[in-house]
């Protein structure tokens, strides 16, 4: 209710400005404020820099155009159409605001260059004024929301911080031996990518709002990269326990969960989850303890295991106390690094000599990238030829709504469905601004009437766009009534022209929505094999290049990629379990891959060295060209090295400490290979699975 | 003072160099101050920049005209 006040109340402070400087476009200025709005201060602020930003770009490459091509009306758009495709591309590059600033700097060509076609001496009149307009909707919709109830991102970021750990250790909490047959913990691994980068975008944002939380910005994305790591952590266990469990190990499983009910003792207090970083704080200090005292325990809990059991499982075991091990630790550095969020001024100077966390980068599909930019220009060459060669007189209209939507919602998760919303909200903005300009327009006077008159669209599309299902039908309504509002400096509207130009919006929208179509690249199976693809060389590359790598490259690598499929909202159908599938199987063997190599580097034995890298190789083979007969391979070179390594034992070359770790390693990687379905195609009815149980064993 | 001033030969107000100064002055003070930590004895901190702001832009335009 508060926002939908502060919009109206910053749309109608951009009018009155603008009105009040006698600047043309009164429209523009309010559907910048419109734009821009959102519920956090910080988050308007960072919009309003990137739309200022991409502004200005697009009205300088609009004047060199013009200035290159005025004459010519084909070469210019030609030229546009390069243009815009790129623009559309780098949109799909970045995330967020700054994926926005490309968006506008594609379609201000439109805006500001199209007219040029006809009248190349307003051009620069028409840019000037329109930077004017932006500026002075940015101003109202900074100055609004940052003074009226301002709500600051730094109080939603430690709610959601708070909410992620809590949620964390109640799934922690709830791993039981009876639930570790379920699947349960792939769906919440989608929410965890989706959440990381949900921070990402807060954290972003809340440099430009000048609060508190700006002080710990890195500390915020060391909590990511650490919680990534932990997660997947987590999630190795519980793979690692199900297929104990399912190849009837259970006297091993049931030893390890031993183990683990002591660190779910640790984790609650008072039989439940920590709220706050006070008992955070409380934890790490427990998690501490429980730490040292780890080992004892995993050597007390082998030497009580039974006798009957053999050496793998044995090695089952020792797999399984190692990645305990591991969890412990990284919980533990997360549990300090949260807890420290509750202190801040004091650890604030560590913080700058602390060693830089690894940044969310990008890492992108190249192909998809440019198919998104031949999309964006291909709509711009569908509007211009009908322009063209219909003559059509409100072509430049169709071509301007036909850009904005072919570019802006390019990086969305679901661009049909949007593009749906977008059209529905655009009819609904049509019938709205007839309304409007019309009926009641004609008989206001003043700016008072003028307000009232335009308030009550502004007030539902403001109401709709809160509803996050139904967001995009508000930002429709909100655009087409905007650009058609019927005053500039005065009233100025024709019923012809009008709807000339109604038409041409939908017709616009809907050919950017067929292209979205056509050129799918965010659902269909296309795009996800590319996905699996992509993760698998990962894999590949953790074996083969050079070290040293950093583990959590791996993971936000991964998960960006991931994050690029669907906004996470969803994670019903078999086809996106199988990404997550695959995710997290990438995870599990990268990070082991990684492990394994840096352990190697401690043995001075160049034949076990050797054998090593061969295995290594094998690994990454089977990831490049994934069938069964490579998995058998990879599987047996393991195999290989094991037996060496155990032979080796009596030569005593090795520590035993490193031989012992390099052993459980590869039985990890060995069982993790074998479990995995996710990278290998389809069964091959031919090659049975009982052929893989004989080299497994 | 003059009132429009020519930047790369497009004429441009001179309260719009103005107003970029004093933005820029008052990004300076506001870094200055919350590394100071003075926000803390500051009540209503956006109003308290807005005013900053204004106090600037005004000085700095009243030199103009």
């Amino acid at each position: 209710m508060i926002y939908i006040m502060k919009v109206l109340m910053a749309c109608l402070l951009a009018m009155w400005l603008s009105l009040r400087f006698e600047l043309d476009q009164p429209r523009t200025a309010m559907l910048t404020v419109a734009i821009v709005m959102q519920s956090r201060t910080g988050m308007v602020f960072a919009k309003s820099y990137y739309r200022l930003l991409g502004s200005i770009i697009g009205i300088l490459v609009s004047f060199l155009l013009v200035a290159l091509f005025a004459q010519e009306r084909v070469l210019f758009l030609v030229s546009m159409a390069i243009w815009i495709g790129f623009c559309t591309a780098g949109s799909m590059l970045f995330r967020n605001h700054q994926s926005y600033a490309f968006v506008l700097a594609g379609y201000t060509i439109c805006i500001v260059g199209l007219p040029a076609t006809i009248a190349p001496e307003l051009t620069f009149s028409i840019g000037v004024t329109r930077i004017s307009e932006i500026i002075i909707g940015l101003i109202s919709a900074s100055l609004i929301s940052d003074l009226i109830f301002p709500q600051r991102i730094g109080d939603l970021m430690t709610a959601k911080i708070r909410r992620r750990f809590s949620d964390f250790s109640d799934m922690l909490r709830a791993m039981s031996i009876e639930k570790v047959s379920e699947e349960s913990s792939k769906y919440a691994a989608f929410r965890i990518v989706s959440d990381v980068f949900e921070l990402e975008t807060f954290r972003a944002s809340s440099g430009l709002e000048n609060d508190a939380s700006r002080n710990y910005r890195l500390r915020l994305s060391m909590l990511n990269a650490e919680f990534m790591q932990v997660s997947t952590s987590f999630h190795s266990l519980e793979q690692l326990l199900r297929r104990q469990n399912s190849t009837g190990h259970t006297q091993v499983v049931e030893a390890l969960f031993s183990l683990y009910q002591l660190l779910k003792a640790v984790i609650s207090i008072e039989d439940r989850s920590i709220i706050n970083e006070v008992e955070a704080r409380q934890l790490a200090m427990a998690l501490k303890d429980f730490r040292t005292t780890l080992h004892q325990q995993i050597d007390l809990v082998r030497k009580a295991l039974p006798d009957g059991l053999d050496a793998s499982e044995r090695l089952d075991f020792d797999s399984g106390a190692e990645l305990l091990r591991r969890f412990v630790d990284e919980l533990y550095v997360y549990t300090t690094t949260y807890a420290s969020l509750g202190s801040d001024a004091v650890t604030a100077a560590k913080d700058a000599i602390a060693e830089h966390p690894p940044r969310l980068g990008m890492h992108f599909d190249p192909l998809a990238v440019t198919l998104a930019g031949v999309r964006g220009a291909l709509s711009l060459a569908a509007m211009a030829c009908l322009w063209i060669f219909a003559d059509w007189r409100s072509g430049i209209e169709a071509i301007t709504i036909g850009i904005i939507t072919s570019t802006l919602y390019a990086s969305s998760p679901n661009p049909k469905k949007t593009v749906k919303q977008f059209i529905f909200g655009a009819i609904l903005g049509s019938v709205f601004v007839y309304i409007c300009n019309f009926q009641i327009l004609p008989q206001a006077h003043g700016f008072l009437m003028l307000s009232l008159a335009v308030a009550p669209a502004i007030v539902i599309a403001a109401w709709i766009t809160t509803r996050p299902a139904v967001a995009t039908i508000g930002s429709g309504i909100f655009i087409i009534f905007l650009m058609h509002i019927g005053f500039n400096s005065a009233y100025s509207a024709n019923p012809i022209t009008f709807m000339n130009d109604a038409v041409a919006d939908l017709f616009a929208i809907a050919t950017s929505g067929i292209l979205y179509a056509l050129i799918d690249l965010t659902s269909s199976g296309w795009s996800r094999r590319r996905i699996v693809k992509k993760l698998r060389e990962l894999v590949v590359s953790a074996c083969l290049e050079p070290l040293p790598q950093r583990p959590s490259r791996l993971e936000t690598r991964a998960r960006d990629l991931v994050q690029r499929l669907d906004g996470g909202h969803r994670a019903a159908n078999v086809q996106d379990k199988q990404v997550i599938d695959c995710l997290l199987s990438t995870l599990e063997i990268g990070r082991a891959v990684i492990a394994l190599r840096d352990q190697m580097n401690e043995v001075s034995d160049i034949s076990i060295q050797q054998q090593i890298t061969d295995c290594l190789k094998g690994i990454a083979e089977l990831y490049t060209s994934p069938s069964r007969r490579n998995q058998i391979y990879a599987i047996n070179s393991i195999n290989h090295v094991a037996s060496a390594l155990e032979n080796s034992m009596l030569v005593i070359k090795l520590p035993q400490f490193t031989q012992h770790q390099l052993l459980t390693m590869l039985h990890f990687i060995r069982c993790a290979l074998l479990d995995n379905d996710a990278v290998l195609p389809p069964h091959n009815p031919n090659v049975t699975s009982r052929e893989g149980a004989v080299y497994a064993a | 003072m003059p009132r429009e001033i020519a930047l790369l030969d497009a004429l441009v107000p001179t309260l719009l160099i103005a107003f970029m100064i004093s933005v820029l002055l008052s990004w300076a003070l506001d870094w200055l101050f919350s590394h100071l930590g003075l926000y803390q004895h500051i009540w209503y901190r956006s109003l308290f920049r807005l005013a900053v702001f204004i106090c600037f832009f005004s000085v700095l335009g009243l030199m103009i005209y």
